[in-house]
């Protein structure tokens, strides 16, 4: 134990030395992060205050369908931070450097688990605690919570559900590693991926909140009722679950029913760390030695010999640097599980997101309720092209790493370089922001009988959204370039990336409040049958295009200059 | 040939390299040594584009450095003290990627690649990824990489760092080669007998500053001043 205090009090240190650090730029930086953050803080709590004033006093669905929809959000928050976590604790587990060192040292391999287990943790979940907690504060106000109360769920019902899904990911993890040696870590992250994929349709096919919508009216206008008969059987046995069902009787005042839910949690996250020690202390050492022979079995001579799709060695079309650099990031990336397994992953969500909405039956023709839709699925378009942008576009020049002298040192303008980051990053971003576009304004075209408008703005915003989130990653990406760093999802997850995405969802913000003024006249004027001024789109339209064309001006000359820094 | 004047490279308040001036002619093998510290790798990334110059000129090939990098660097090879790659490569696909970026034709970086494995003994495991690499192969493969375009000039940093004995050799003998067919090396290195057995000339750089540029001769003289050792001239200069 003294020993892990040990290392600990000195891990400590070093982070404490790095971020409290007194120099005149980490002061600015520090202090501007620390102004985003509080910002994005105070954002975080207003939206999640008026949200449940708005959803609990004017389209009055009640608490238990609040607490559903909440429920769901958490199962999201859940998977979230379980898949970040398989993610980055390959690399902080099994691929780090520091645990190198460590095995050659009298530590032991729980030990050095537990401090890497620690370390992840800590890492990958900072700014989701920020986001969750001040989420909690907003939603907690509405209900009059003492301030008391929310040190308490802080600590007891938030921390916990958020450990449990990293012992979780953990826990899946070394199954991966120990299935890996036999099947091959390709196959079997692939198939853990369709897993997952599976659970978060499954979940939503079976908690489908349109028929709980209708069966919960049914009983109107007692919709404060606990309505547990309509949940499936199995939810009962999830942990968003029982955060959400603590919530509730929480809210209500039932602290005698609030608790068992709570201590569920309690329970059963310190039995799952057990769990996940006690498979640590058996196991982890050996599926260490795993990775070495999975690496080697998937290094051979023989395949790196064989002709491949985009082969460095065939004939292309394309001038020699722009050839060279881009078959250089296609194999970088393609090569490395931890890219190409995300990408696969969010381009299933995204098209279960894109298949489940085009369908989407607005039915009402009540202004408030469908401008509100209409932002929220607009709102949740963005927010994936933020999080796409995040995980793939702000990493991109720190993963050219200490390889990037071959570069700089060659007769290539970094100018070039740039631009076909920017270029590439731009057609996938793009891509995915077209096809929730459309996917997501299809049902209001119907509902507008067939009027284009609305899939017009879609598609004008999915340009300009894109375009600003590929400037402002690539641009921030490299002034915050940390060419050391060779885990993309901890580069993500970085100081840097944090800022970069709370200025993402800042221009977010700033788009909904933008649209959603013209988007109120639009609907009034369709359900009350009054006529519609067109100049009504070209002010926001106008205001839209100039504050993502500032972005992108900025973002761009940051991120060439910080190319001509010293490397 | 490289033409270093007045240059000075400042980092905040210190001074790592201080007014250095230098001229090596074509096919002049160069030493480049002095203690940790000294000032070697930062004269050699701002000779590499790596770094801006605070103050002076560099010119490679006749090509300043800050008004036409792509031209200088075209007739330049350079090969750092740590020999990273991209991890996900083959050895074969970086020396690839390398031809590439120096803008030169298919058919003529596959001949020149095919000739650099056969020189420098690679090609056991050049199609490996080099993630698997050790760090002898690592620096064999960036020195085959880095003379892929045919470079007029070569600056390399430490190249025998790693290398086993039979590697070592054929690097020594390559970059001899090199510069007997005109091409400059520019080499650091902490090896006094390395320096010694190539160089045709040698730089001593201590604290930034240049503290003995001469000749095998000049330094032969000064080898007399002490015990006939070089490294008691090393030790003293740079005291």
């Amino acid at each position: 134990m003294s020993l892990l205090l040990h290392i600990l009090r000195y891990k400590f240190l070093s982070f404490f030395k790095t971020t409290f650090d007194l120099r005149a730029v980490s002061l600015v930086r520090g202090i501007g992060s620390l102004i985003v953050f509080g910002g994005f803080g105070l954002v975080a709590y207003s939206a999640s205050y008026e949200l449940t004033l708005f959803v609990m006093e004017k389209t009055r669905i009640g608490l238990f369908l609040y607490h559903r929809f909440i429920s769901m959000v958490l199962f999201v928050f859940f998977m979230a931070v379980n898949m970040g976590n398989i993610i980055v604790s390959y690399a902080t587990l099994y691929r780090s450097a520091e645990v190198n060192f460590l095995f050659t040292k009298p530590v032991s391999f729980t030990q050095i688990f537990l401090l890497k287990f620690l370390d992840n943790f800590l890492y990958s979940s900072t700014t989701l605690f920020l986001v969750a907690f001040m989420v909690l504060f907003g939603y907690g106000t509405y209900f009059g919570y003492p301030w008391y109360s929310f040190l308490g769920i802080l600590i007891f019902v938030l921390v916990p559900f958020m450990f449990l899904s990293a012992s979780v990911a953990v826990l899946v993890l070394m199954s991966v590693m120990k299935v890996a040696s036999r099947w091959g870590f390709r196959k079997v992250l692939v198939l853990i991926g369709s897993v997952y994929a599976s659970l978060v349709f499954l979940f939503f096919r079976f908690t489908n909140p349109i028929r709980l919508v209708n069966q919960v009216s049914q009983y109107y206008p007692e919709v404060d009722q606990y309505f547990s008969q309509f949940d499936p059987g199995f939810l009962s046995y999830l942990p968003n679950n029982w955060v959400a069902d603590f919530l509730f009787f929480f809210a209500k005042g039932q602290w005698e029913m609030a608790l068992p839910f709570a201590g569920t949690l309690l329970a059963v996250t310190i039995g799952m760390f057990g769990l996940v020690l006690f498979v640590a202390h058996r196991f982890y050492y050996k599926s260490w030695l795993v990775t070495f022979e999975v690496q080697a079995s998937s290094n051979s001579v023989e395949a790196g010999r064989k002709m491949k799709l985009f082969d460095f060695r065939k004939r292309s079309l394309l001038p020699p640097q722009v050839e060279a650099v881009l078959k250089k990031d296609y194999f970088q990336f393609f090569r490395e599980p931890s890219q190409w397994i995300h990408l696969l992953l969010m381009l299933v969500l995204v098209i279960i997101f894109v298949l489940s909405i085009r369908n989407l039956n607005l039915g009402l023709r009540v202004t408030d309720v469908q401008v509100l839709t209409y932002l929220v699925l607009y709102a949740f378009g963005v927010f994936l092209s933020c999080s796409l942008a995040l995980r793939f576009v702000f990493p991109s020049i720190s993963l050219e790493g200490k390889s990037f002298w071959s570069q700089l040192s060659a007769p290539f303008d970094v100018r070039k370089l740039f631009l076909l980051k920017f270029a590439v990053s731009l057609l996938l971003v793009l891509t995915l922001a077209i096809l929730v576009a459309v996917a997501s304004n299809l049902p209001f075209v119907r509902l507008t009988e067939r009027r284009p408008l609305l899939m017009y703005f879609g598609l004008y915003s999915a340009f300009w959204v894109s375009l600003t989130l590929v400037a402002l990653n690539l641009g921030l990406g490299g002034y915050f370039s940390n060419f050391q760093e060779k885990n993309p999802i901890r580069l993500a997850s970085s100081q840097g990336a944090t800022l970069t995405f709370l200025v993402s969802l800042i221009y977010l913000v700033t788009l909904v409040v933008v649209v959603s003024a013209p988007l109120l006249k639009y609907f009034e004027s369709l359900f009350f049958f009054l006529p519609f001024d067109f100049r009504m789109i070209v002010v926001p339209g106008t205001i839209f295009g100039m504050i993502s064309s500032a972005i992108v001006g900025f973002s761009v000359m940051i991120g060439l200059r910080s190319l001509q820094r010293d490397f | 040939m490289i033409e270093l004047l007045n240059v000075t490279k400042k980092f905040g308040s210190f001074t790592a390299v201080d007014n250095i001036s230098l001229t090596v002619p074509k096919g002049e093998f160069f030493g480049f040594l002095g203690p940790n510290g000294a000032g070697k790798t930062t004269t050699i990334k701002m000779m590499a584009g790596l770094f801006t110059p605070t103050a002076g000129t560099i010119k490679l090939c006749g090509f300043d450095t800050a008004t036409h990098p792509n031209e200088a660097k075209m007739r330049t090879s350079y090969v750092p003290d740590q020999p990273f790659l991209y991890d996900k490569l083959t050895g074969r696909e970086f020396m690839y990627f390398m031809g590439g970026l120096y803008k030169m034709e298919k058919k003529v970086i596959r001949e020149r690649v095919e000739m650099m494995i056969e020189h420098f003994e690679i090609g056991e495991w050049v199609d490996k990824r080099t993630e698997d690499y050790s760090q002898g192969m690592r620096q064999r493969t960036t020195i085959a990489a880095a003379l892929i375009h045919e470079p007029d000039v070569i600056i390399i940093d430490e190249p025998m760092v790693g290398l086993d004995p039979r590697s070592a050799k054929i690097v020594r003998e390559t970059l001899k080669q090199k510069s007997e067919e005109g091409v400059v090396v520019f080499m650091s290195t902490h090896s006094l007998p390395v320096a010694e057995e190539l160089c045709d000339r040698i730089g001593i750089i201590n604290k930034g500053r240049l503290v003995f540029v001469g000749t095998q001769s000049d330094l032969a003289m000064y080898k007399t001043r002490y015990d006939g050792k070089f490294e008691s001239v090393f030790l003293e200069l740079t005291k």
